[in-house]
């Protein structure tokens, strides 16, 4: 008894630190960067990274471990303590919203009732993590930076939330639950973009590349306009740190649009024994791989938006559309369901 | 060959810096990160901030305005960190000589690499400047610039 009880700690641990935990999405994280550099490439007409491993699909390790290796800085007027820490716990908070997801079955590797709210409250502390990076340095540039991520977050947050618990709504019918299991079992056979989700997706990927601070959300790293944003002091080890668990918010964010509107791992989990957590990883990591791909056209379709024209926008446009498609998703398609089955 | 001088073999990422130059050196850099020349093939980037940047390319006559703040750029830039004078201007001032603002090249207030020469030079010559720089860090084997 004592025994069986150590090898399923053992278990959880392994399964924690390398499948489907923190290396699987340190990797996932460095494929999908190179997905993404490729693909938007190809867009543009070119090859992108080539010649670093095959097809340079080692090109994001190497920048990884250049940028480890390189000379560490830390600015003379910095808070030392809040900047040195703020990579390090971009990581930590990325890799730990990493674990909600159902990659390998219906069921994260942590899940409880309710996990959906923490996710979103993960989504804003990182935002958070960006405000103290940019402002801890005391340099102008980063400055500029946190305070237009702060501004952009007040203009996409409530939508992504929104979109996040209007995939919630296809739990109604089953009990209702807050939590993500609750929403990839509620869509084993009838996915949620297949109905009144379609548009929560649509403000979910723009919510998601406002998230990640990409074009055309790159407003606060606009290297253009403010040298390089929040990240401008960050050198050597911290900027590789920061761009890691960027490729791993990368990963979850794309992992969690394909568990709230994809379906997730379904139809992997039919599969009996070890085959269906094979099949399932296969599935998942393919539907992410779709909503990646979608997320990096709207990056090559796009041009940066100035950070007025981003909140008016969100306000004017994205928030009344998140609040309609909650309606949708909260009141009317239960309603219509109950009318069909009376 | 370790792994830290595989990747910085396989990563650099470049500042562009204007001294004075006419531009005609800074249409021709950028031209050679347009999608024709495709620099991201061997992992080159153009990035934003000196604190990112490997190889610093600098363009134009050195003139005594400038010195400080290029001066505190390469200061900026973490070890280890190159430099390429690209122009005729930036390696020996070249149309400017004698100006009375002007420091003859490039290396008498930095440290540098490599020259890239041409008034203004090719993109492909920059581009080639880069492997040369390369080849130059392979032979000193992880020692720092
Ligand atoms: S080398 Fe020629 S093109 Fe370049 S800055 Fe000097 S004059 Fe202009």
């Amino acid at each position: 008894m004592e025994g069986e009880a150590v090898i399923q700690e053992l278990i959880d641990v392994l399964r924690t630190l390398l499948f489907p935990g923190f290396l699987f999405f340190v990797i996932l994280g460095l494929f999908f960067e190179w997905i993404d550099r490729k693909f938007y490439a190809k867009l543009q007409n070119r090859v992108g990274p080539l010649y670093t491993g095959p097809w340079g699909l080692l090109q994001p390790l190497a920048d990884f471990v250049k940028l480890m290796a390189k000379e560490d800085i830390v600015p003379e007027g910095a808070i030392k303590p809040i900047f040195s820490s703020v990579p390090v716990f971009a990581l930590a908070l990325s890799l730990f919203a990493a674990l909600f997801l159902p990659v390998c079955g219906p069921q994260g590797i942590v899940s409880f009732p309710g996990d959906v709210i923490v996710l979103a409250v993960v989504l804003t502390l990182l935002v958070i993590l960006v405000f103290l990076g940019g402002l801890s340095p005391a340099s102008r540039y980063p400055e500029v930076g946190a305070e237009r991520s702060v501004l952009q977050l007040l203009g996409y947050e409530i939508p992504l939330v929104a979109s996040i618990l209007g995939a919630t709504a296809m739990t109604v019918g089953l009990g209702g639950s807050l939590s993500i299991e609750g929403i990839v079992n509620a869509q084993r056979d009838w996915w949620s973009i297949l109905g009144f989700q379609a548009l929560g997706f649509a403000i979910f990927l723009l919510a998601a590349q406002a998230e990640l601070e990409r074009v055309p959300f790159d407003i606060p790293e606009a290297e253009t306009e403010i040298v390089a944003g929040w990240t401008t002091e960050y050198s050597g080890k911290k900027l590789a740190l920061l761009r890691l668990a960027r490729d791993v918010e990368l990963a979850f964010l794309c992992g969690l649009g394909a568990t709230l509107f994809l379906g997730g791992p379904w139809p992997g989990p039919l599969v009996p024994g070890l085959g269906g957590a094979i099949v399932s990883t296969i599935i998942f990591v393919i539907k992410s791989i779709v909503v990646l791909l979608l997320l990096t056209v709207i990056r090559a379709a796009m041009s940066r938006l100035r950070i007025d024209q981003m909140v008016n926008f969100a306000w004017k446009y994205l928030v009344p559309l998140s609040i309609f498609q909650l309606l949708l998703a909260v009141v009317v398609a239960p309603l219509m369901i109950h009318l069909l089955t009376l | 060959m370790g792994l830290v001088d595989w990747a910085r073999l396989r990563s650099p990422w470049v500042l562009h810096f204007n001294t004075g130059a006419c531009n005609g050196c800074d249409i021709e850099v950028v031209a050679a990160l347009t999608p024709r020349y495709d620099v991201e093939r061997f992992g080159i980037r153009l990035v934003g901030s000196p604190r990112h940047a490997d190889i610093l390319i600098v363009t134009g006559p050195v003139t005594k305005q400038v010195e400080k703040r290029l001066k505190r750029v390469y200061e900026q830039m973490p070890e280890p960190k190159f430099v390429m004078a690209v122009g005729n201007c930036c390696a020996s001032s070249g149309a400017f000589r004698n100006c009375y603002n002007v420091y003859p090249g490039l290396d008498n207030v930095i440290p540098v690499d490599v020259y890239v020469m041409g008034c203004p030079p090719k993109p492909e010559a920059i581009i080639n400047g880069v492997v040369k720089l390369l080849e130059k860090l392979k032979k000193l084997k992880g020692g720092a610039s």
